[in-house]
């Protein structure tokens, strides 16, 4: 081992410890006063845990350590977050011998510290992201393709990694444009039914006039055939071409007027 | 004989139907066949004004034949002739004696093209009488139970009232519609015909008629399933939130664009007049009973 890293191993123990030193220092400094200063050393230590850890996490390339330090990370995180309400409160508490001033201070020093544990990052900080994405997807109830197993990946256990993040966002945009081209198709659709209802009523509408046209023609073609045969009867007596060529002109006349 | 003057044709058939000291009884047969001749003739020489008194003339003549399809057939003829002519009364009153011919022939699919070729005739001009041709023609249809081919006439009287911008009677023919379209079971069209009655309402800033009027509809089984009737309710919820741009995204859906041409006009240039005082109404029967209980 070189010197530089003794002495930065030696650096690193001793903040370690000073820093448990400082927080006995304040803690027998403050056991006489009030649980708002107790708990809210905690919570800072905590945090700076956290933030040395998630310096860790950036450094480390085993992708297994990474992923079980951000996991750690955000758990620690949730339950800070879950106290704070809890300092809050204790926070608006006045307490005697306390000015005005530190008092209303202390609500600030509340958020500040909120703020700080959030921006923590954790590895997941696509999250909200993603679950805003997935409730967008439910949203469009319209055509429910797979949406169960979408929320499935913004769990713990599937980590973020390029990949994994590059086929999020190709798996959104191939859905994105899959909707697109199922809502052309809706249009297209209700195009067809209209259509389709409209025709079926012409439909309706034609068969009372089809239903006369039959009868018409019926009617038209008993009344010839009544008439050949009488004509028939009548042209028994003289066998002539001219006479049956003159009744086929006739009748060839007739139908050619009626078309 | 289509070589022969039709003046010439004209005074033969008079002179045949005149009764004088030697004819004791007029011949109306080649008195109507040399009419029509004539009438044709005129027509063809573009001598509008004689042809129509020829075709009357032989239309009478067919009537006192007997024949009152014929006599139909040659008023219509005088009914198109005096439309070049441009004498507008005379249009509606030949278009309406052959209709009335064509009744008598108990035939009332023709009576009622009659009567619609005339408000066809007339829609430039006179689009009040074209509008009572067109319900005259439908009246005549649905006495004989043919009402299916009584909604082209509706459609078209529609357009004629959305012309001329009287927008309840627009409305109100479309109900008619609806009303036909129900008795012969033609789902489709009845609520095409209710949408397109709500939003005539609309258009003519009448909120509260167009409530009334899908209320009415709703009463209807055959509309509350229809997609309509979607369209209608999602319609009126965006008017009664001000949302203009939704009320723009939703005229753009296909189920305004399988309506009448005249009615898809009119719901594209829908929201019209002020959305806020329609909230403002709406509003304001909300807020009249709260008054009252501060005022107690």
């Amino acid at each position: 081992m070189t010197v530089i890293d003794l002495i930065t191993r030696v650096d690193a123990i001793c903040k370690k410890y000073e820093k448990y030193d400082i927080d006995k220092q304040k803690e027998l400094n403050l056991i006489g006063d009030d649980a708002f200063a107790r708990l809210f050393a905690g919570f800072e230590s905590e945090t700076d845990a956290l933030v040395q850890k998630w310096e860790a996490a950036s450094t480390e390339k085993n992708r297994a350590t990474v992923v079980a330090i951000n996991a750690e990370i955000r758990r620690t995180k949730a339950r800070l977050l879950e106290e704070i309400p809890k300092l809050h409160r204790l926070a608006l508490k006045k307490v005697k011998g306390l000015s005005k001033e530190e008092l209303e201070a202390r609500g600030d020093l509340v958020s500040a510290l909120k703020e700080k544990i959030e921006s923590i990052p954790d590895g997941s900080a696509t999250g909200p992201e993603q679950s805003t994405g997935w409730a967008a997807s439910a949203s469009r109830t319209g055509i429910k393709i797979d949406t169960n197993s979408g929320g499935r990946f913004t769990g713990e256990y599937f980590q973020r990694t390029e990949e994994s993040g590059k086929f999020r966002q190709e798996y959104e945009m191939r859905k994105l444009k899959q909707d697109e081209g199922l809502d052309f198709i809706a249009e297209g659709l209700d195009t067809l039914k209209s259509m389709a209802h409209d025709l079926n009523e012409e439909l309706d509408r034609q068969v009372p006039l089809m239903d006369e046209i039959d009868d018409k023609v019926d009617k038209a073609s008993s009344d010839i055939k009544s008439t050949n045969a009488r004509l028939k009867d009548t042209l028994r007596s003289s066998r002539n071409f001219c006479i049956d060529i003159i009744l086929m002109c006739i009748v060839l006349g007739i139908a050619a007027y009626l078309y | 004989m289509a070589s022969s003057d039709p003046e010439k044709l004209m005074s033969k058939a008079d002179k045949l139907t005149k009764l004088t000291l030697t004819r004791w009884s007029a011949d109306w047969r080649s008195a109507a066949g040399l009419y029509e001749q004539a009438a044709n003739a005129f027509r063809l020489a573009k001598e509008y004004e004689k042809a129509k008194l020829a075709f009357e003339k032989a239309s009478k003549a067919q009537e006192m034949l007997s024949s009152p399809w014929d006599a139909a057939k040659h008023m219509e003829s005088a009914g198109a002739v005096a439309k070049e002519l441009g004498n507008w009364n005379e249009v509606a009153d030949f278009y309406r004696r052959a209709s009335n011919l064509y009744i008598e022939c108990g035939r009332s699919q023709p009576a009622s093209d009659a009567l619609a070729k005339g408000a066809r005739a007339l829609e430039e001009t006179v689009p009040d009488e074209a509008v009572q041709l067109y319900t005259e023609a439908c009246s005549i249809l649905e006495e004989d139970g043919k009402e299916q081919m009584a909604f082209d006439l509706y459609r078209a009287a529609a357009t004629i009232y959305i012309k001329l911008e009287k927008y309840p009677d627009a409305a109100t023919i479309l109900l008619r519609l609806g009303l036909a379209a129900d008795n012969c079971k033609a789902v489709n069209s009845q609520c095409k015909a209710y949408l397109g009655a709500i939003i005539v309402y609309l258009y003519a800033q009448d909120f509260k008629q167009a409530e009334k009027c899908y209320n009415d509809c709703s009463q209807i089984d055959a509309f509350l399933r229809s997609d309509q009737n979607r369209f209608a309710s999602k319609l009126l919820s965006a008017y009664t939130e001000g949302d203009i741009e939704e009320i723009k995204r939703l005229v753009q859906s296909s189920t305004v664009s399988n309506l009448d041409h005249m009615i898809i006009r009119l719901a594209r240039k829908l929201p019209t007049g002020d959305l806020s005082a329609l909230k403002a109404y709406s509003g304001k029967e909300q807020e009249e009973p709260l008054d009252e209980d501060d005022l107690t």
